[in-house]
């Protein structure tokens, strides 16, 4: 009975034990680690052993490897930061080259330091969802809606400050519901699918009830536009669904 | 790139287990852990941090793999994830096999000519 209660205890002090392990690695083995206590506890229980000599063996061993991971995930994290810094310099270059050959591209400093973060916060957006599940159609599903979420956001903000139309905001709820889809699937891939689908319904809905009267030329170009947007938030979604079917295999 | 190299350098003490441990099937965590007891007559004792610290490494070299989700009808009735060798994991333990059969090779030459 005092096992029993011994047991317990330590298993609770190490399910907390676990929580100082860097969160991918956590969330990939921390449930199988907490089981696999749970089977050595038990194995001693049966055999009539004492758990403190394991328990305390256990919890050193498990504590270098809290280090141990932890020293690896801050390196990894660095040299992550460190591409996505040189990725989005050299992504900067086209913007760059583009306004000194462009005729009446005249950015000042403070845009290009913005872009610059910009592309940096998107690449460290990839960085840091794509690596939660290793299959490459959710990597590539994370990369296709950052493209299109970037795009849609991109133009629409130099939309709005050529046309100076606040109608054009409405664009916006498309990313704020990526956003919030996002949040509530917990990024699981199911969830992310769900959410890429509702993003082009929402923008198809929008393209539909755009006031007609445009002149021909612009009405075509704004459908194109909206269905290449469409097609990509679609294709982003269906790389989700590829993803989610993966992993239940 | 990763997995050719890993397939041909010396193998941890860990890694070396682990992989001995599932050169005859599939297996879970817990039954990896008193295999490489088993297979080190007791000498070689891993805890939960090492074997999954370890494993997480393998995967990403492609040396191991996830094969399933079930019940363990030997243990209770909680559903456990197997692991299984890759074509690459196989690989580097018989690489690895070989480098200890050159070295006994080498050593039982020295040792009949008495250097």
């Amino acid at each position: 009975m005092a096992t029993n209660v011994a047991g317990r205890r330590y298993r609770t002090w190490y399910a907390m034990l676990l929580r100082l392990y860097p969160r991918p690695f956590r969330e990939r083995f921390g449930e199988e680690m907490a089981q696999t206590f749970h089977d050595l506890c038990r194995e001693q229980e049966d055999a009539k052993r004492g758990l403190h000599g394991l328990a305390l063996w256990i919890f050193f061993e498990t504590s270098v490897g809290i280090v141990r991971e932890n020293t690896i995930h801050m390196s990894q994290l660095g040299n992550t930061i460190l591409r996505v810094a040189l990725g989005a310099l050299v992504a900067l270059m086209v913007p760059l080259v583009a306004s000194r050959v462009v005729k009446g591209w005249n950015w000042n400093a403070g845009s290009f330091v913005f872009v610059y973060v910009l592309f940096f916060a998107t690449g460290m957006v990839y960085a840091l969802i794509a690596r939660k599940m290793n299959v490459w159609s959710y990597k590539a599903g994370v990369g296709v809606a950052l493209v299109a979420g970037f795009a849609l956001g991109w133009s629409n903000m130099v939309h709005v400050a050529d046309s100076e139309n606040p109608a054009n905001l409405v664009y916006y709820s498309v990313l704020a519901l990526g956003a919030v889809g996002a949040w509530l699937a917990r990024l699981e891939a199911r969830g992310l699918a769900r959410t890429l689908f509702a993003m082009a319904a929402t923008l198809a809905l929008i393209a539909v009830m755009l006031p007609s009267g445009a002149p021909p030329y612009l009405a075509r170009n704004m459908a194109i536009g909206h269905g290449v947007f469409v097609a990509l938030l679609t294709a982003s979604g269906l790389l989700f669904r590829h993803a989610s079917l993966a992993g239940l295999k | 790139m990763a997995k050719k190299s890993a397939a041909h350098a010396p193998l941890t003490p860990a890694v070396l287990h682990i992989l001995l441990a599932l050169s005859t099937g599939e297996r879970h965590g817990y039954a990896i852990m008193k295999q490489v007891q088993v297979d080190s007559q007791g000498k070689a004792t891993m805890g939960p941090g090492t074997l999954y610290g370890s494993m997480g490494r393998m995967m990403e070299a492609g040396l191991i793999r996830e094969s399933d989700k079930r019940v363990d009808p030997e243990m209770d009735d909680e559903r456990r994830i197997y692991y299984e060798l890759t074509g690459a994991g196989r690989a580097a333990l018989d690489a690895e096999l070989q480098r200890y059969r050159n070295v006994v090779a080498v050593a039982k030459g020295r040792l009949a000519h008495g250097h």
